[in-house]
Order: C-alpha cells, then structure tokens, then sequence
C-alpha cells in the first residue's frame, strides 16, 4: 500500500484489548481516507443503536494519505462516530501535529470502543500500544494536562487531549492537540469522556513514507508548497489570521450579530477585524506540521479584565461566537472566552451560539431569573459569560449550566415558551459565523444538506459564492452572484462531491484553494497510487457524500432534516441582504434532483448507488432496513 | 481595450477618481488606513498606463507612472478590467483567481477598501459624466 499504511489500531478499553485491523484496499480507493474512511469502517462496524455517550460507542480517528508529507495543509486529521449533540453521524477535522505523528507512528487510525474503568491515556510509540492510568490527569484543563503529558513523554511527542467540558460529557466538548488545534465540533471531547479516556500521545520514528512515484510527488509538492504560500489569500491569512476579512464580511451581512438577529454593525467590523488582533494582541504566528501559511495566532493581552497569558489567540468563528453574536466588540473578551474554552475543551461556536440563543431567551421572558438563578443575560455583558456562564457549562454547574451544557437545541425543546424559535441550526448542529443571508444562499443549502449539520467547511460553497474558485475541468466556471439562488443547486453537486474529497484527504480549506484539479490527481496518484483520473476523482467524492447520507438514513433521518432554521430563511432586517429572501426549497429541490437523492428519504437510488460502484452498501442498506 | 480609446484616457480618468476620494471623509480615511504606497499596474494596455497612490505620506501622493520607491503593493491588470473594478462590475476574489488581477504585495490594507468599492464607484461615475465619457458608464 502507498500513502496509506493499512493500519488502523482497535482498541476495546472495556477489556482492554489492543489490536491492529487492516481494511481492505478498496476502502482506502473507494473513500479515500479521512472523513471517508471513517465513514466506511462505522457502515461495517458501528452500532446505530448505541448512545454516544455509551461504552459501545465507537470513536474514530482517521488520516488522510498525505498525513505526514512536507505538504502545506496536508497535516490535518479527522475524528467521527455518532455525535452526542446531533445524535446522528458526524465528524470534525482538526489540523495540527497529531496527524503526521500517528502517520509515522505506522498507522491510518484509531478505532475507540468500550469504556475504562479508570481515567486511561493511550499511548502509541510505533509498535507498542499501551493504556495507561490518566489519574493523575483528570479533572485538570487541556493546556496543564497538555503541558504535563509533554513533560512526562518528550517534547517529541504529540497528543490528543480533553477536559473538564470532555469528562463532565458537555455534548460539545472538543479535542486538542498540543493545547491550541481542535477537533471543535459535534461533541467528541464527550465522548472521549464518556470512555474515561483523557488523553492519546503518539510518537513515531517511521519518516521515511512509501509513496507510489515519490520523484514526481516531490515535484508536485515543491511546485504547490510554492504556490501555497504565495497565494494573496495565504499572504492575507498569515498577516492577519482567518478574521483578515471580517471587516469585509461585516459589509456584505455574512457576520452575524446578536444571535443572527442583525446583519450589520459597522462599529463593531474594525474592532474585531484580523489585522485590529494582529496590531493589539498578536505575539506570534502558529501553524500547523508543515504548513507555510501559518495562520494561526498567538496571543498575549497584559492587562485588563480579560488579561491572558501568551498562548492560542482566537480564530474567526471564535472571533464572531464571543463577539458580535453576544452583542460585545471587545476583542479581549473573545480571546479571553476563546482561551478558557481551549481550556475547558469546548466547541467556540456552539458555545457561543447556545450562549447566544440563552441571552435572546432571556432578553424576551422565555428564560427568566428563576430559571438562570438570579443571573441577568444581557447582551455585550462578557463578564457574565467569562466569569459566570462557561464554568458553569464546563462543569454542569446549577441548573443554568447543565442546561446550556446540552447545546441550544436541547436546551430550547427543555426551556419551550416559544425559544425554540431562537435557535439558529441545521440537524441540531449551531450554525458557524457565516450568515448564508449575507454570505450567500448557497451556504444555506449547504448547511441543510451538510450530514454533520450546519457547517461551513463540510463543503466549500462558501469559497465557491465568493469567487475563491475556478475549476474549468470540472465545469465549475459559473460567476456566481451569492444573495440569489442561481446556479446554487449545480454548484452544489462539485460542493459535495469537493468537499467530501477535501476531508477524506484531511485537507486544509484553505491551502486547498490554491491546488487545481489536475494537482489533486496528481496527488491521488503520485501518493497513493489511486490512478485516477478527474472523474474517477469525482465520483470518489460523491461516493463519500452518499454514504454518510446512508448512515444518517440509519440514524433516522430523511429528507425533511435537510432544513436550516426558520430564522435563516427570513429575510435580513438590516445591512446589505435587507429584505432579500432565500428561496431555499427550489434550490434544495433542484439538488436532490440532480444527485439522484430520493425527495422523501433524503438517500440516493439504488441506480446512482450502483453507478458509484456502491451496490454493497446498497445491499447492506436493503437487509438492515428488512430487518 | 473595449472602453478606452487610448492608454492616457483610463490614467486621467482614476487619477481624477483618487483626487476627489480624498475629499470624501470616509474615504480619505479609509485611504489613510491603508498606508502604503501602491502601483496600479495597466502596462499590459501601454508602457504609460498605470499610476502610484502613496497613502504614507501627507498628503497624499497620486500620480502618474510606476513610483520611484518599491510599491509596498502592486495590482496589475488590465485598464478595462480597473474600469469594471472602480465601477463595482468586477467580483475582486473573482478576478484575482481567475489571474484577471495579479497582486504583489501585502493587501491587508487594501482588503479594508473593498467594502468601499460601492462608493468609490459613486464617486467614478460622476467622474465620467463631468469627463463627458457617460458612455462609459457601466450600468
């Protein structure tokens, strides 16, 4: 095998069995790695029936075949199972140093079922696989235990961490790697913690990677790794981090303010932009293995309310989730929550927006003081959320913090009183910071039929709207116009089948942009020695998209789950979306119809299944559904 | 060039918009903000065809010709393609991917001026009426 090592660990902490599981070649040709590959192991082994917050629960840690290259953007990994805050299918992407580590540490994955009797550590040095007491470890935050497992294993070693928000199973609790890159939504810190499993620490001497055609790989790489980081985009990104263009989204309606109930605030658009972080806060620049964009920032604020010591500043959706969705445009606030959020190990957006959805509840009698225990919720008040509400939901503090610590669906369908209203999201996944009303309607169809649920790296519409692509090999050369729906059901279909190519290859969203089609081949074949061509490519991605719509049809859902909430489809009161409508249903109908997706159950045909080269799954589909 | 009839008119015409930008409050700030000395780049349509914006200094230098300092940005393309930008006809992300508009350089400052680009074309098109190019006007 190339790329790939044909390798994915197994381990049961109920017994504490360690195995090694070699898939089959055509998983790694037919899903590609990643997000795909973890779809196919869950479709072979995973329990639909299991809570995910339960021992039979199986977690799923996958890489892509470039994992571990000295390839910008290359170095992310992906994590999946049945999300305990959707309870249904769902995976997150993290980038980072993990990733490469597990690669020369010889393996494609991790596979995670049972649960420990005791707070464990897995640790992985090539051959030797060990579950270790974590007791010592618990109860501490991601960045001591972080900082604790680096003094105990080396500085050369890498490591996946929860914390309190992990063991206390906040259904949106994250994953970190080295303290600062999160595997941030869909709530796999809970089920980490669910298993007792604090923490995995990884190191491999295995460098030297079996690639197809290296000569040609190593000029391809050299070639992109060039591009990459010349790109205007990647220039951009570097300088000012992934808020560089906050202040421009601001103009267009895509930021959205207090709990996407306003388009527009121009105040806040300069105060929270990427290049105000850059001058006010910024110690240093972050990146991830290999990466020559190096968009990540670290930060220090020295004084003030919401001092932090120097460590990971925020990202934009961190930015948007503790600013101007709560009403505040006080950057160190968002640093601030950013930081303890890192430290709790918990999603930014959906805590922000159940944070948000809280406050709008609140601000119109829904939620009263009884319910909040005395505490008022007003926009722009960042003390109540830093010192008061994070806590509170990190621990599952009074009855305030163990309700928010469900995520704002649940917390609405508890709460009723018409709240239910106020929240903002596509198969109980938060909707990220990008207002499909300002950022572009086809965003809200991507949302809607994203298997995770609301999300903006799932596919990449939201580069395609803004003009960030071309791809005439693919007949991708429409210039899109993103506040109508033309063209948005066509594009679509390259979203899906692009996106899910993306995250099985454990891509980056951004160093992607800059490689054409004909590079991604080259990379398939030059790595992993796929010999592919551009359809074959294609149809790799659409495959992957159609079989999480199988495993979200074994969870139960159909096609009226591929919605996005009411409030979304409103037309914007302000800024520059001001009354246009989002006519979502033509452009959702026109989708299915050009995928081959049923109008009722949301899945493909038994045609299209087959024409993927997907009559087994098909098979499979048909006995599980008769049974 | 489809709307020029020369490599001088397009020059006259953007120097003429920068001039009165300055004027505008909100964009003789925004001009500020962006601080840096930037080519704009139209050889392709004639060796004479590009001007300088120095924001750096004050007040503002706008001027024909490739600067004598190195542009701390340089945005090259075609005078057609500037008359669509300064018109808002033109999707920047669009034309940058597509190599319609090479950028050298940081455009951190220059992303602060995009969400202005619907006023500057205000300003361009009142440019071209009292130039007598009405025709020129991109509706």
């Amino acid at each position: 095998m190339w790329g790939n090592t044909g390798r994915i660990i197994d381990i049961d902490l109920t017994t504490g069995a360690v195995d090694i599981f070699s898939p089959p070649e055509s998983y790694y040709r037919k899903y590609i790695g990643g997000s795909g590959l973890a779809a196919k192991l869950f479709w072979e082994r995973g329990d639909f029936s299991a809570d995910p917050l339960s021992p039979e629960a199986l977690l799923i840690f996958t890489l892509g075949p470039f994992a571990g290259l000295r390839l910008s953007g290359a170095s992310r990994g992906c994590a999946a199972g049945c999300s305990p805050l959707t309870g249904h299918w769902g995976d997150s992407s993290c980038g980072g140093y993990f990733a490469p580590e597990l690669r020369y540490a010889g393996y494609d994955g991790i596979m995670i079922k049972g649960k420990s009797d005791r707070p464990t550590l897995i640790t992985i040095f090539d051959e030797e696989i060990q579950l270790k007491s974590a007791k010592e470890y618990w109860g501490k935050d991601i960045l001591e235990t972080t900082a604790s497992l680096r003094k105990e294993y080396g500085r050369d070693s890498r490591m996946l961490a929860i914390g309190p928000a992990g063991e206390n199973l906040v259904r949106y609790a994250s994953i970190l790697n080295e303290g600062h890159h999160a595997f941030g939504r869909a709530g796999f810190g809970a089920v980490m913690g669910s298993k007792n499993l604090k923490a995995i620490v990884v190191r491999g001497t295995r460098r030297e990677l079996m690639l197809r055609d290296a000569y040609s790989f190593n000029n391809l790489r050299r070639e992109l790794n060039k591009k990459i980081k010349e790109a205007l985009p990647s220039t951009v990104l570097h300088e000012n981090g992934t808020a560089a263009n906050l202040e421009g989204g601001v103009h267009t309606g895509d930021v959205p303010v207090r709990n996407f109930q306003s388009n527009f605030w121009e105040e806040m658009a300069e105060a929270l932009t990427g290049s105000t972080l850059t001058e006010k806060y910024l110690t240093n620049h972050g990146q991830c293995a290999f990466c020559g964009v190096a968009c990540k920032r670290v930060v220090e604020i020295k004084e003030g309310s919401f001092a932090v010591p120097k460590g990971p500043g925020p990202e934009y959706e961190t930015i948007v989730g503790f600013g101007s969705l709560l009403g505040s445009m006080d950057l160190a606030a968002t640093c601030k929550a950013g930081r303890l959020c890192n430290e709790f190990g918990m999603d930014t957006i959906t805590a922000g927006c159940t944070i948000a959805w809280a406050t709008e509840a609140f601000k119109k009698g829904a939620l009263t003081l009884d319910d909040t225990e005395g505490m008022s919720l007003e926009w722009g008040d960042m003390h109540t959320v830093i010192d008061s509400l994070l806590p509170m939901i990190a621990y599952r503090r009074g009855n305030l913090g163990r309700l928010l610590a469900d995520g704002s669906v649940a917390a609405s369908l508890i709460l009723g009183k018409g709240s239910e209203k106020y929240v903002v999201h596509s198969k109980g996944l938060e909707v990220p910071m990008h207002d499909p009303r300002g950022g572009g309607h086809g965003l809200a169809l991507a949302y809607a039929i994203s298997h995770r649920g609301a999300c903006h790296v799932a596919y990449p519409m939201l580069f395609m709207e803004m003009g960030a692509c071309y791809y005439p090999e693919i007949d991708f050369e429409y210039e899109l116009e993103p506040m109508t729906e033309e063209y948005k059901a066509e594009t679509g279909c390259i979203a899906v089948a692009l996106g899910s190519i993306e995250n099985s290859a454990c891509y980056c969203q951004f160093a992607d942009r800059e490689i054409s089609v004909p590079e991604w081949v080259g990379l398939f074949n030059t790595v992993a020695g796929y010999n592919w061509d551009v359809d074959d490519m294609m149809r790799a991605g659409r495959r992957v998209f159609y079989l999480h719509r199988l495993l979200n049809h074994r969870y139960g859902l159909s096609a009226s789950d591929d919605c996005v909430s009411e409030r979304l489809l409103q037309p914007a009161v302000d800024g520059a979306p001001e009354g246009i409508e989002i006519r979502f249903t033509g452009m959702k109908d026109k989708f299915y119809q050009l995928m081959g997706l049923d109008p009722d159950k949301g899945i493909p045909s038994k045609q299209v299944l087959v024409e993927h080269d997907m009559a087994e799954e098909f098979g499979k589909l048909e006995s599980t559904l008769k049974s | 060039m489809e709307y020029w009839k020369d490599e001088t008119e397009p020059i006259k015409a953007f120097l003429e918009l920068f001039r009165r930008a300055q004027d505008d409050p909100e964009l003789a700030q925004g001009l500020r903000k962006v601080n840096q000395l930037i080519w704009f780049d139209y050889t392709e349509d004639g060796s004479n065809c590009s001007f300088h914006v120095d924001s750096r200094k004050d007040p503002m230098v706008i001027a024909q010709g490739k600067p004598s300092d190195e542009p701390d940005l340089i945005m090259s393309l075609s005078a057609d393609d500037a008359h669509r930008s300064w018109s808002n006809k033109l999707n920047p992300v669009m034309a940058i991917t597509r190599r319609k508009i090479r950028v050298k350089g940081s455009a951190t400052g220059l992303l602060k001026l995009v969400p202005k680009l619907k006023k500057v074309a205000i300003i361009y098109n009142q440019v071209l009426k009292d130039m007598g190019w009405e025709d020129k006007i991109l509706n």
